[in-house]
């Protein structure tokens, strides 16, 4: 009931909305195609957010030049309780320059990588005027503040004659003129295809005491403040749109383009996207605080899967209502990228996210469905808990990578959550344990992310170590209290940035437990965990005798030992699980301090195996083979794998005398 | 053979199954070779899994990443494994190269051979046929270098092309016109052995030479030929993979392992069926000149 009500409250709050939307963009009144009324989110009334800024863009495509033209009028309103007289801002799409940072990372850890001409892009503002302060065009000064590469224009800022007092506004009004390379990271253009982000200048964010405005990386994603956006974009007719917000205006132009407007509150960044030949998938969720409209753009050749990207992002949309908290936006935008723009691909924004698929991706292959499931959970682990992507990428990436191991496996299964087909199985959790089994000793969570060791440890410690990290936080705190702990975090950080420390303090206040020994060893440290079963034993108790008696099962005593040994230098207590050849099982617990332990038995019964974690909850541990061991030689996968290296071999044989 | 010429591909069969301890023989020596190269990785996969109860997730069903993190241990070597695969499978070439000669001397007579005339035909024409093979090594470079064009066309194509599927289709055209050419020169030299062995020919340049007027005289039925062999063993390649993903269980190892040797059994059928086809084949064209008749017996006087 309660739920209905809120529903039909929000409906009409929602076209109240709109009818001032309307006002506000009078060309939609016109429009013969006028989208049905809608608002950004459930509670347009009443703001989620603090609402620092506030973006109003005009912006004008050029198609064939992949071109924009654009005018930005910005209010920021100053909330730092200090007067501020100095303004950061990014350029985000100077970054796609060979001499930039980003490229320069790009191409340290892709040698292979070869520049060419159409991968260029660029942002110029060309005027920037702040009201009652004049033209500030002359003041703009290019900074770098992370490497300081003087080639990188991708931050710069603007000292004011006055400054803007606590509480006060101050109005930036901005002109720009940008290029969209060809798709290479998130942005650009494939064909008629053109994915629009990161695409204004963006303002920095003032955090802890000090202006947060890094340049762009080849490992780093964003940060910036919440607030609203009201965005005209102009383009040929013909382009089907989709963005960030709900669309409120549509309007023909007799020049042939279009003007479309979005509006979208309480959200950090606004995106948006084109293409001819997009096909619209439309359907709905019935989400906790309402109807949620879903949106798919997809390719013609793709619209055979759009139910899979369906199925999987309702089934997200379900699980987080019940998990953490209802989307509280009326939308959300899936776009499906064309071939060759897969660079596009995989990529969150507010209330709009990037996919991918192939026109021949197999069933038992689930990557549209993790794709989809991972960029959906990023409207809560950034588009809502808006972490500092820069610095804190392990509390956004890593934090959706476990949640999506979760959903995956409770949508798809545990052990064939992204893999099952011809015989083989893959469970998405395994692989992030995998992808960190590779590098776990590199790089702690906690690291900026422009400072990993390279691109390849930046990705398998920020996104599947945490996963892995969290997995095993299970073992100590319960699956469902690590859930609850993730929903007090969303529900007392949302709309905020929070920090590595309000997460880690939340899981502890949830949990009751002091957990900073295993943090600082999982989360701030680079410690390996690996435990291994060393020996496994039994002896005759009579061994000494010259002519022992016949051994008779249940009578005949021995003398079992069983040594564990810690390998790795991470310490975590673990379980032992020991069995015997009468069906006896003890469980044993060992705290792992000490490098190794000893369990000896005096049983009328041999030992048959020993594990360590038998429960299979300590995910960090980087080999499971030597987790356990038995006494008598178990053959099964290894004749099977031998007899599939055997048939390979064969063939391999026969290949090759095909030249004879 | 041509369509009006039916029989040869039947009489090819029929040729094997009558002959079929080459078959058999053959099969023997590509196992026996193989052995090793699976011993070694029985070596290294048990010194993982036999002891540990982890083992379970590849015996009872297969777990890519536990397949993967097995790969990833310091016991197992993948690279050496491999190389160890390629070594007997280079051994395995060798021998085919050489029993070529007496496999194709034992289609040509349709009679069993033993073991001294066998060895002795394989080794007469062993470096005859070695120096065929570096005539059909050169043949393959431009294939290869067509096979890196058409990778390079249908991936800019895969990207760019406005039609998403243009690129597929390009490279599914191409490889299939790679595989033409390659089975066109394949032809080639098969028929060149076939006549080295048939003629009994020791100027190798001038049986490739004739080997190629010949094959492109006669191009469409010999490709027909080989290719209706070629979609007997690709079919039943696919049965035995259906039939393993649909009916065999992932624990049962003697299961798959029949069926894994009975595909390669056909395979190596197939081939040696494909080399007693071209046999009958030429033989058709150029018959054997016809013995003497023997002198009639004299009629006992009365």
């Amino acid at each position: 009931m309660q739920r209905r009500l809120r529903a039909v409250l929000s409906t009409a709050l929602a076209s109240a909305t709109l009818a001032t939307a309307a006002a506000l963009f009078p060309a939609a009144e016109t429009s013969p195609v006028a989208p049905a009324p809608a608002a950004s989110t459930f509670t347009p009334e009443k703001p989620l957010s603090e609402r620092v800024v506030a973006y109003q863009i005009e912006a004008r495509l050029d198609t064939e030049k992949k071109t924009l033209e654009a005018t930005e009028t910005l209010t920021y309103r100053n909330r730092t309780g200090r007067p501020l007289d100095l303004f950061p801002f990014h350029l985000y799409l100077n970054a796609f320059q060979p001499q930039s940072t980003f490229l320069r990372e790009v191409r340290q850890g892709s040698p292979d990588f070869e520049w060419k001409e159409k991968y260029r892009g660029s942002i110029e503002v060309t005027r920037l005027q702040v009201v009652g302060q004049g033209d500030l065009t002359g003041k703009m000064e290019f900074i770098q503040p992370d490497d300081g590469n003087p080639d990188d224009r991708t931050v710069f800022q603007v000292r004011l004659p006055r400054p803007v007092p606590p509480g006060g506004e101050a109005q930036f009004k901005i002109a720009f003129r940008a290029q969209l390379p060809q798709v290479l990271a998130r942005t650009g253009t494939k064909r008629d295809f053109f994915m629009v982000g990161q695409w204004f200048p963006k303002v920095g964010v003032w955090w802890r005491g000090a202006w947060n405005c890094h340049q762009f990386h080849s490992t780093t994603e964003f940060f910036a403040d919440f607030g609203t956006y009201d965005v005209k974009v102009t383009l040929p007719q013909g382009y089907v749109v989709g963005a960030t917000g709900v669309e409120v205006g549509r309007q023909p132009n007799p020049d042939g383009t279009q003007t479309l407007a979005f509006r979208a509150e309480d959200v950090h960044d606004f995106a948006w996207t084109a293409d001819r030949n997009f096909r619209v998938v439309e359907d709905s969720f019935a989400g906790g605080l309402g109807p949620v409209k879903i949106r798919l753009l997809m390719q013609p050749g793709h619209l055979s899967q759009a139910p899979r990207y369906m199925q999987a992002l309702k089934g997200t949309l379900r699980l987080y209502d019940r998990w953490f908290g209802p989307y509280p936006y009326t939308q959300i935008t899936v776009v499906d990228p064309p071939h060759g723009g897969f660079g596009a691909g995989g990529m969150e924004y507010p209330m709009l996210i990037t996919a991918g698929t192939t026109w021949w991706m197999p069933a038992g292959l689930l990557l549209p469905e993790i794709v989809v499931e991972h960029e959906f959970g990023h409207q809560y682990w950034y588009g809502m808990v808006a972490t500092n992507e820069f610095e804190d990428a392990w509390l956004d990436e890593g934090i959706n990578q476990y949640v999506e191991t979760q959903v995956m496996a409770a949508l798809y299964g545990e052990e064939t959550s992204i893999l099952n087909l011809w015989g083989m199985t893959g469970g998405d959790a395994r692989l992030s344990r995998l992808q960190y089994r590779a590098v776990p000793d590199t790089d702690p969570l906690t690291r900026s992310a422009y400072e990993f060791m390279s691109g390849g440890a930046y990705g398998a410690v920020t996104y599947a170590k945490t996963a892995t990290v969290l997995r095993t936080l299970e073992s100590l705190i319960g699956e469902e209290t690590l859930r609850r702990a993730l929903q007090t975090y969303f529900q007392r950080y949302r709309f905020t940035h929070p920090t590595e420390e309000d997460f880690l303090k939340t899981v502890e206040e949830v949990s009751g437990q002091d957990l900073g020994w295993f943090f600082d060893q999982a989360v701030r440290g680079t410690r390996v965990l690996d435990y291994q079963v060393r020996t496994l034993r039994s002896d005759r108790a009579d061994w000494h005798l010259e002519n022992p008696p016949e051994e008779k099962k249940g009578e005949t005593l021995f003398r079992s030992l069983v040594v564990v040994h810690r390998k790795g230098d991470f310490i975590f207590p673990v379980e032992v699980e020991v069995k015997f050849d009468n069906g006896e099982t003890v469980r044993e617990r060992w705290d792992g301090r000490d490098r190794w332990a000893r369990f000896g038995y005096e049983k009328k019964a041999r030992v048959v195996s020993a594990e360590i974690d038998p429960d299979h909850k300590v995910w960090l541990d980087t080999n499971l083979f030597n987790n356990s061991r038995t006494r008598e030689s178990q053959r099964p996968a290894t004749r099977k794998l031998t007899q599939y290296w055997l048939v390979l071999t064969q063939f391999l044989a026969q290949c090759l005398a095909w030249l004879a | 053979m041509s369509r009006g010429e039916p029989g040869v591909v039947v009489a090819g069969a029929r040729l094997v199954w009558r002959r079929q301890r080459v078959l058999w023989w053959m099969y023997a020596i590509n196992l026996l070779l193989a052995l090793p190269a699976a011993l070694r990785a029985s070596m290294s996969f048990g010194g993982v899994l036999n002891n540990s109860l982890a083992g379970e997730r590849l015996g009872k069903g297969f777990d890519l990443t536990a397949f993967i993190e097995l790969l990833a241990q310091p016991e197992v070597s993948p690279a050496q494994l491999m190389m160890g695969s390629v070594v007997f499978s280079f051994l395995f070439f060798v021998f085919f190269l050489f029993a070529t000669g007496g496999v194709l001397e034992v289609y040509r007579r349709d009679q069993t051979l033993g073991a001294g005339e066998f060895f002795a035909a394989a080794g007469g024409f062993f470096w005859r046929f070695v120096r065929l093979l570096l005539f059909l090594l050169l043949a393959l470079v431009p294939v290869g270098i067509l096979a890196g064009l058409l990778s390079r066309v249908s991936g800019r194509l895969a990207s760019d092309s406005p039609r998403e599927m243009l690129g597929f289709w390009v490279e599914l055209g191409g490889a299939l016109l790679l595989w033409v050419l390659l089975v066109a020169i394949r032809l080639w030299f098969d028929l060149a052995q076939v006549r080295a062995v048939a003629e009994g020919e020791r100027a190798m340049r001038r049986t490739v030479w004739r080997a190629l007027k010949l094959t492109g005289a006669n191009f469409g039925s010999l490709f027909w030929l080989y290719l209706r062999i070629t979609l007997v063993a690709w079919a039943g390649l696919a049965l035995a993979a259906w039939v393993w993903v649909k009916f065999v269980p992932a624990e049962s190892v003697g299961l798959s392992f029949l069926l894994g040797q009975a595909v390669v059994l056909l395979w190596l059928g197939t081939r040696l069926w494909q080399r007693a086809s071209e046999t009958l084949w030429y033989q058709r064209r150029f018959p054997p000149p016809a013995a003497e008749p023997a002198p009639p017996a004299s009629a006992p006087s009365a």
